[in-house]
């Protein structure tokens, strides 16, 4: 009986452990950054989701397209319908792998490479960028930073616009993991 | 005898757990871990491109902050007794022209400012107009249509003829230049490339021409046909209800006949500018002239080319 006991108690510690190893974000931030001579840009999206498997590593980030706001409706619009065309392209999304070790038992700053697949425009380009992820108090917060080459994703630009979109936008992600409940 | 049974079967149960907590998610498996975002109910947004289709008004307004400059002009008849080579196909003369501007004072709500020539002997138009979005069409068609009402005032700052009573321009005081339109205009985006407007007008001028109607109602259709990203075919056309003794006496005094205005052209987005290139047989471009007033003819050839250029200005910070 006792030995049962012991084996419930190892059950349960192990459902618990599992429980950490999916980690969550229902709020990430995603935002890019186009400067020119003539005009900045700037688009910023706080409803991106991603999930981290940290037993292997894998991520997964997903944004809606036509989550992004901007400053000037009128870009928001041509954003999703000219560039973007988010009717047909609705989620922006990256699948890949963290390369390097993350302990979520220890917190401390762990500088990690990620790569994968960015599929923006429905064309998936591999990447390979560095991240910052901190581990305190039982959450994991990430943040990136890379630069995507426009046209690397077939999104044309006029060339009336050109002066007025970089050809490599910056892209910023920030999210807070929680273990899944 | 039975514990042992148990607690073998608890070990490879115990066993079996430990196994799944430890092993790895395959991408798969980990996307399914992902809340899927909500399709949610989002607004249907670019409908039109533009505040305008051709002749007729789209359910479009602009956002807060936005100035919207725009040219209108129609030239003369390309083909027909008034057109062909001798009037360079209508080039050679100018039936109206029209220099506007917009403002978003919200999203919903645009107010304009306009001056036109003027079609008909009603000429030297100013007009004030106020456009407001009532309803946006949702992606989940929840609200399966948009809805957005037009509202105008045009004064025509014509001199008026003292002559001749029965003219359409025997003003008599201020009250009788004002001629008011009144649309209610339904959209829908059937698909990001199909787009639609049904819009019942009503038009009432304060003074017109002896027997023509003060009041009339009209029913427009317009749609949008997108073929590339950045190129799309336009249609509009206007059915005016009139009386028939009063349009039977009027064709016969001006030895004229009224036609329904149809549009078609050509919509080209550069981001920011917004080029139509149209033909149409209305001479003139306000509401209260091209519905009540249109007396060329397609089938005669008295169609003309004409043009829009929109510029849209942001001063959203």
């Amino acid at each position: 009986m006792k030995n049962t006991c012991l084996f419930m108690l190892f059950i349960l510690l192990s459902c618990s452990v599992n429980a950490q190893q999916i980690l969550i974000c229902n709020n990430a931030k995603a935002s890019f950054f186009s400067s020119t001579v003539m005009e900045d840009i700037e688009g910023k999206s706080a409803a991106g989701g991603s999930v981290i498997d940290t037993k292997s590593g894998n991520i997964i980030f997903k944004v809606k397209n036509t989550s992004f706001q901007f400053k000037k409706k009128l870009m928001q619009e041509h954003f999703n319908e000219n560039y973007m065309e988010s009717d047909k392209y609705p989620v922006s999304e990256f699948k890949g792998t963290i390369k390097g070790p993350v302990n979520m038992d220890v917190d401390g700053t762990y500088k990690v490479s990620i790569e994968g697949n960015l599929n923006i425009h429905g064309i998936s380009k591999a990447y390979k960028t560095q991240a910052d992820l901190v581990v305190g108090k039982g959450m994991l917060n990430a943040n990136a930073v890379f630069k995507v080459k426009i046209a690397d994703h077939g999104i044309e630009i006029p060339t009336l616009v050109f002066k007025n979109i970089a050809e490599y936008v910056e892209v910023r992600i920030q999210a807070t993991y929680l273990p899944k409940k | 005898m039975k514990t042992k049974i148990i607690k073998s079967r608890l070990l490879v149960f115990s066993a079996l757990l430990l196994l799944t907590g430890q092993a790895a998610f395959s991408q798969e498996e980990l996307e399914k871990e992902l809340a899927v975002p909500a399709a949610g109910r989002e607004k249907v947004s670019a409908t039109f491109k533009s505040t305008k289709l051709i002749n007729g008004h789209t359910n479009e307004t602009l956002f807060k902050n936005e100035l919207d400059f725009k040219v209108d002009h129609r030239f003369g008849d390309i083909a027909g007794s008034n057109g062909g080579i001798r009037k360079f196909f209508g080039l050679d003369n100018s039936t109206d022209v029209r220099i506007g501007f917009e403002y978003g004072l919200t999203d919903n709500l645009t107010i304009g400012l306009a001056r036109a020539k003027g079609a008909t002997a009603v000429q030297q138009l100013y007009e004030g107009s106020i456009k407001y979005r009532l309803l946006q069409q949702t992606t989940d068609n929840h609200i399966p249509f948009a809805v957005t009402l037009f509202g105008s005032n045009t004064i025509a700052a014509v001199t008026a003829n003292k002559d001749d009573a029965s003219s359409p321009i025997a003003y008599n005081g201020f009250k009788d230049r004002q001629n008011w339109v009144a649309q209610i205009i339904l959209a829908r985006k059937f698909s990001s490339n199909l787009s639609f407007t049904l819009t019942p007008s009503y038009v009432h001028r304060n003074f017109t021409a002896f027997r023509d109607q003060n009041d009339m109602f009209a029913i427009g259709v317009g749609g949008r046909f997108k073929f590339t990203r950045r190129m799309a075919l336009v249609v509009d056309y206007f059915l005016p209800f009139r009386d028939k003794s009063d349009k039977a006496y009027l064709e016969q005094v001006t030895a004229t006949k009224f036609y329904n205005p149809l549009g078609v052209g050509l919509e080209m987005e550069t981001g920011g500018h917004v080029f139509h290139l149209n033909f149409t047989n209305a001479t003139g471009i306000q509401e209260m002239q091209f519905i009540p007033q249109t007396t060329s003819s397609w089938l005669k050839g008295q169609y003309r080319w004409g043009f829009s250029i929109s510029r849209r200005f942001s001063f959203a910070h």
